[in-house]
Formats: C-alpha cells, sequence, structure tokens
C-alpha cells in the first residue's frame, strides 16, 4: 500500500514486517549493483518508489547528492540515509544489513577459490591479462573523476602536489586527503558558490 | 592485534572514500604496507571486486580481510569501511535538510577531489611499472603483451563505452591466449 510521505527529514516508521520486506530488498538490489553502483538510485527508485511509494523521487536525490558529498563508500551512505528515513537508527542498520550480506558471502567464497587457484597456470595467464587491464580501468576512473576534480587552476595545482607527495615522500594517503580538504576550505572557506 | 590492524586500515579507506575508484589508492598503500597483498594481488582483488555483485570498496574489505584473517578477518574489515556511513553518515541523516547545501562540505570537497585524482594517478604509475616493465634502469624492458591488452581495453571502455566486467572477461581470455 502506498503511504504518503511528509518532506521532512524525520524517519516514518515502518515496523516489523515492513522492515524485514525492506531488508531483503536491499539485499536483492545488492546482488545486481556492480563496481561503483549507479544503477543503486534506479533500482532503488522501482522498488520503493514505484513499487511501494515509500520515498518520493526528491528525497531519493538528495540521498543521492548527501550520501556522494559525505566521506564513505557512496552506496552505504545512500542505503544509510534511506534506512534512516524509512525507520530511524533501526532502518538504516536494517538497510545496511540487507545491502551488505550478499556481496560479504559471495566474497568470502571467492577470496578462499582464489587463494587455491591463482597459481594453476591457466589462471595465472589469465591473471596477467585481467592486471594489464586494471590499468585502464583506472584510467577511466581518473578521466571520470577529471571532471568534477579538475575545475579551475587551483584544483589543478592541488592535484600535482598531491601526485608529488605521493611520488616522492612515504606519507600516509589520509593525511594527504585531509590536507586536501583543508585547502579547499582555506581557498573557498564559507563561500556560497561552491562548485560541487 | 591483526583485527584492530585491520579495523584501523579499512577505517582509514572508508574516510577517505569519495566516490568512484578513489579509494583504491588507500587500500594499495594500507595492504603493501602492512605486508598483507602484493601489488599484483591488489589489482587481481580490484578486477574481482569489478566483477562481482556489491560496491567496490565493501568487496575490496571484505577480499582483503578474508585474505588476511579469514571470515572474522572479512568481517572486520567490512566493518571497518562501513565506520563512515554508520557514524557520519548516521549524524547526516538526522540533520538531512541541513546537509542537502552545507557549503563547507562543498569546499573541502573541492580540495578533495583534486587530491584523489593525483593519488590515483600514482596508483598508476605504480601498477603500471610493475605491469608493463621488467627489470632496473638502464636496462627495462617493455612487456608488450600486456601493453597491448590494456590499450586494447582503454578503447573497448572508452571509445566502445563496454562495461567493465566484459573489458575484464576479455584481458582473461586474452591473457591465457598470448600470456
Amino acid at each position: 500500500m502506498a503511504q504518503q510521505v511528509e518532506a521532512s527529514s524525520t524517519p516514518q516508521q515502518l515496523e516489523g514486517r515492513q522492515l524485514v520486506e525492506m531488508m531483503l530488498v536491499m539485499a536483492k538490489i545488492s546482488c545486481f549493483t556492480f563496481g561503483g553502483g549507479w544503477s543503486i538510485l534506479a533500482q532503488m527508485q522501482n522498488e520503493f518508489y514505484e513499487k511501494r511509494g515509500w520515498v518520493t523521487q526528491e528525497e531519493l536525490m538528495d540521498f543521492s547528492s548527501v550520501g556522494r558529498s559525505l566521506p564513505g563508500i557512496m552506496i552505504l551512505n545512500i542505503t544509510t540515509l534511506f534506512g534512516y528515513r524509512m525507520a530511524g537508527v533501526i532502518g538504516a542498520v536494517f538497510a545496511l544489513i540487507g545491502l551488505v550480506f550478499p556481496p560479504l558471502v559471495v566474497m568470502c567464497v571467492v577470496a578462499t577459490f582464489y587463494t587455491v587457484i591463482k597459481t594453476n597456470v591457466w589462471v595465472a595467464k589469465a591473471l596477467v591479462g585481467v592486471r594489464a587491464a586494471v590499468v585502464p580501468i583506472i584510467v577511466d576512473a581518473a578521466i571520470k573523476l577529471k571532471n568534477t576534480a579538475l575545475v579551475d587552476k587551483a584544483t589543478f595545482v592541488i592535484m600535482v602536489v598531491a601526485f608529488a607527495l605521493c611520488l616522492f615522500t612515504p606519507i600516509n594517503n589520509a593525511l594527504v586527503v585531509i590536507a586536501g580538504a583543508v585547502a579547499g576550505l582555506l581557498l573557498r572557506g564559507g563561500r556560497k558558490d561552491a562548485v560541487s | 592485534m591483526l583485527f584492530l590492524e585491520l579495523f584501523f586500515s579499512f577505517l582509514k579507506v572508508g574516510f577517505c572514500s569519495f566516490g568512484g575508484l578513489s579509494m583504491v589508492p588507500v587500500i594499495s598503500q594500507e595492504m603493501l604496507s602492512h605486508g598483507w597483498m602484493t601489488l599484483e594481488e591488489v589489482a587481481d582483488i580490484l578486477a574481482i571486486a569489478e566483477m562481482t555483485p556489491g560496491p567496490n570498496g565493501l568487496n575490496c574489505a571484505t577480499f582483503a580481510g578474508m585474505r588476511s584473517a579469514g571470515i572474522p578477518g572479512a568481517l572486520v574489515a567490512t566493518l571497518g569501511v562501513m565506520t563512515p556511513s554508520l557514524t557520519l553518515c548516521m549524524a547526516a541523516a538526522a540533520f538531512m535538510t541541513k546537509f542537502r547545501s552545507n557549503r563547507y562540505l562543498g569546499n573541502a570537497l573541492y580540495g578533495i577531489r583534486p587530491v584523489c585524482l593525483g593519488m590515483l594517478l600514482m596508483v598508476l604509475v605504480d601498477m603500471s611499472s610493475e605491469n608493463f616493465i621488467s627489470g632496473a634502469l638502464p636496462q627495462i624492458q617493455l612487456l608488450w603483451k600486456p601493453i597491448l591488452i590494456a590499450a586494447l581495453v582503454l578503447v573497448l571502455l572508452v571509445r566502445f563505452k563496454w562495461s567493465i566486467p566484459k573489458t575484464i572477461l576479455v584481458a582473461a581470455v586474452l591473457g591465457v591466449l598470448f600470456c
């Protein structure tokens, strides 16, 4: 039954069976999400807006934009925001468990398998090809990131400095990220016209 | 102790994830500095994570945890990488309307995104020298077969917009046939 959703950030209260239903649907969505996983939004729209009417499209857009701008795995962030909207902290935890469980099981199996077959001659040959492919996959990701990352001269300089720091010093990556956040805030402070 | 180290490593990975493959440099550094994996294995998990269901960062964490400390390791690493969502994002959820257009958040990201790009370039240098070159200066040899496979995959991805799992399969087949 479609529920009327109010446009506020207070959670609605899904109960018992609905909570479990949400968890199972998240598990199903998780099984069809690959890679960086933009498809998760389309799937959530289909399951929770079109089929169940639990959220509005505007809310889904908000989950996506907030989830993307916070640190953490984007899909997990979006799921947390959605689950919280459905039933507070409990809802978020249920949604996350649903999302995480299938890949957790699959990866445990795959990791065990990998350790056993890695040294097989044919697998080793295939892996030489696969490792070569990982380089252009990262190039592709970098090209996509470039469009939102390099918006002016200052951001270009920040990129070069970060690269040089990683290349010539053993600095921890987490520190470089924090330095980047500080640089962003120093350069732009509280200016409104955020380039995001 | 190992579990604590795994947790903190993936806590770092989680907090340094900003979409796309931005978490790869941190994963790579954490795995190598703790001696949990070689650079080759990092490339392998990345490919495997792309081909199995679930978000990449999560899959990498589970895989790395499993490789270094079995199923408990997988659980601990997964929990580590989930922590930013369980804390920061949960807090944000309660104040959704304020977070929707926070300028400070946007301006911090303005500085973070180019940093992620710079770190990704560093990973590219590392992985290219690992996969495409053998020997040390001044007698370096280019490994032509992997280079050609990489070039082909790049064209398939960028020019023909193939999906990543498909290109990985092609690369695996070419590897079996020619490498």
